[in-house]
């Protein structure tokens, strides 16, 4: 019971926006390599 | 402190794996003159013999007697002290792997196996190279068994009880670790060997890779999870937080077992002998490891928000300037983990069906290797060489010691953005991999790759020197560490194991139910493996005479 309290009290905003980050990364690489794919 | 039998196994192991990274990355720092024309080998010693050791001594024999110092030392410390059986097993598998080592090396130095690390047929090496590799495999699996014997002994008299996470961990590489060698001791006993020897005439070259492989892929999450095991069980003790998520640790670490095996077609795409069908499914699964992957991402920066909102950090990024980055421990593994981003979404493209054939056998796969297994995992185990090694020999870790340890991570990693960039960019204009400089008979398209200030071989020098100048300053304050230091007399001066607390209340015991995961995991094996393997034995091809292109 504790443990899910303090599970709502963490702030972890910063957590979601650095994995979005982590997420553009790899999609932005992904794309950038697949649109080199398609231009050959 | 552990026991005085354990440090001993350990230092012993840390100290061949040091022995491995100074000779594998001189080789390293050569390749590098020898492709920007600034340094002429000698006769006796060519480009693809420096090629294969350092292949070898870094990525396979630096890598296992690390990540086996590191176990025995975590194991001793989160189980409690090893009975004989286990040191004496522990003893064997250090002097098997060695004895291993050592006559792969020799056949190398010697000119008989200039074969690279994935010593790929029909190039053919010395018979003795294969046993040699084959002791290698049998040293880590006696080493690992003494470990298990360990772990069940502990289960034993903790019935009904979670082992402690660094245990978990540990049991879940060497689990992955067992099912991944039996692909390539299939292939090297079974194939190399006897062909090699001159016992068969010819080898069926598809099955050889295609076993490879089924080892080659599990083995980079061989070397990983190691540096997982910091990043979950390390890093936030050295953050002052417990670990963020038990069940999630452990969830990640029995998905990896799950996901990294039946996935190793995925290297294999742009060969003819395995249908499309056999490759998509395995490139399906391969994705599959995203999931424990960025599991892996959430849970490090919810560690690090959780501690530096601890340490009053406030707004959405102030905890980042909370973390301490005085500490070397700490700031050399996070540099590992930012160069694990790019890396794992280099690995995505890599594995990405049509998307490989962009990259397949171009410098691009070379580079990609030097920001996965070169520094995430290389660099995550440097910072933990700087409290290993005091740890183990009681020695202080001084000031000065920190601040060079700095210098070390920092010329490490930029040397390694300057060389890898150079090897990323030249890959995707088409310079090719597992070769000497190509020029293609001064052909213009080929030369143009090279004119880049980023694509440019003295570019890829000036990073290989710096890294060889880093490794240097590492194998200085491993040398200090290990011998020189004074030996820490007060409490103060004792350098600890920093080994988080982690919360198992409300972790579910089937967890560790190894039964589960182990068959689901040899399922997927045979659903991903069973019919084309059969197909390549029934349906072979004429097998291939060895060539000895050296």
């Amino acid at each position: 019971m504790d443990k899910k309290q303090s599970n709502h009290e963490v702030n972890l905003k910063g957590t979601l926006v650095s994995v979005f980050f982590v997420g553009i990364v790899i999609v932005a690489m992904w794309v950038a390599v697949y649109l080199m794919y398609v231009a050959r | 402190m552990i026991a005085q039998p354990e440090r001993k196994i350990a230092l012993w192991h840390l100290g061949v794996a040091y022995t491995a990274f100074l000779i594998g990355t001189l080789m390293g720092v050569l390749q590098v003159f020898i492709r920007n024309d600034a340094l002429q080998l000698p006769a006796w010693l060519d480009y693809y013999q420096i090629l294969t050791a350092h292949g070898v001594l870094l990525a396979l024999i630096y890598t296992t007697f690390f990540i086996f110092a590191f176990f025995i030392t975590g194991m001793s410390k989160s189980l409690g002290s090893f009975g004989p059986k286990v040191r004496l097993f522990s003893w064997i598998g250090l002097w098997v792997t060695l004895l291993g080592t050592v006559m792969a090396t020799v056949m190398i130095i010697a000119g008989e196996a200039s074969v690279l690390y994935t010593f790929y047929a029909p190039l053919k090496a010395n018979g003795f190279y294969y046993v040699g590799l084959a002791l290698v495999i049998i040293g880590t699996w006696v080493s690992s068994f003494a470990l298990v014997g360990h772990y069940i002994v502990w289960r034993r008299k903790n019935k009904g009880q979670l082992s402690p996470l660094f245990a978990f961990m540990t049991i879940t590489t060497i689990v992955l670790w067992i099912i991944a060698c039996l692909g390539v001791v299939a292939t090297v006993l079974f194939q190399y060997i006897p062909w090699a020897f001159g016992w068969t005439d010819t080898i069926n070259v598809e099955l050889s890779r295609s076993l490879f492989w089924y080892f080659g892929h599990p083995l980079v999450y061989f070397w990983l999870l190691p540096a997982y095991i910091a990043w979950y069980t390390i890093v936030p003790k050295l953050l002052g937080v417990k670990v963020f998520s038990d069940s999630l640790a452990r969830l990640a670490f029995v998905l990896f077992i799950l996901f990294s095996i039946p996935v190793g077609f995925h290297h294999q795409l742009t060969e003819p002998g395995i249908s499309n069908f056999w490759k998509f499914l395995q490139v399906v699964l391969t994705f599959m490891v995203i999931v424990p992957s960025l599991m892996t991402a959430f849970s490090m920066f919810a560690t690090f928000e959780i501690s530096g909102r601890k340490k009053g950090g406030t707004g959405l990024f102030g905890w980042f300037k909370k973390l301490p980055w005085r500490d070397v421990r700490f700031t050399s593994i996070f540099i590992a983990m930012a160069f694990f981003i790019p890396g794992g979404a280099g690995g995505i493209i890599n594995a990405s069906f049509q998307l490989n054939e962009v990259v397949h056998n171009t410098l691009w796969i070379v580079g990609h290797f030097h920001i996965t297994v070169g520094t995430p995992v290389a660099m995550t185990f440097m910072g933990l060489t700087f409290w290993l090694i005091p740890y183990l020999t009681g020695r202080r870790f001084t000031k000065r010691m920190q601040r060079l340890g700095f210098v070390q991570i920092i010329t490490w990693s930029i040397g390694m953005l300057l060389m890898s960039t150079a090897q990323h960019v030249l890959g995707l204009m088409g310079a090719p991999r597992r070769t000497a400089y190509s020029g293609y008979n001064d052909h213009p398209s080929a030369m143009e790759w090279f004119d880049g200030i980023i694509s440019n071989h003295v570019t890829m020098a000036i990073g290989g020197t710096i890294l060889f100048l880093s490794a240097m300053i590492l194998m200085y304050i491993v040398i200090m560490t290990m011998f020189v230091l004074p030996k820490a007399e007060t409490p103060e001066q004792m350098v600890e194991f920093p080994l988080a607390e982690s919360d198992m209340s409300n972790t579910p015991k089937w967890l560790e139910n190894w039964w589960i995961w182990i068959s689901i995991a040899a399922a997927l094996i045979i659903i991903a493996y069973a019919i084309p393997l059969t197909h390549m034995i029934q349906h072979a091809p004429p097998g291939s005479k060895g060539f000895i292109t050296w």
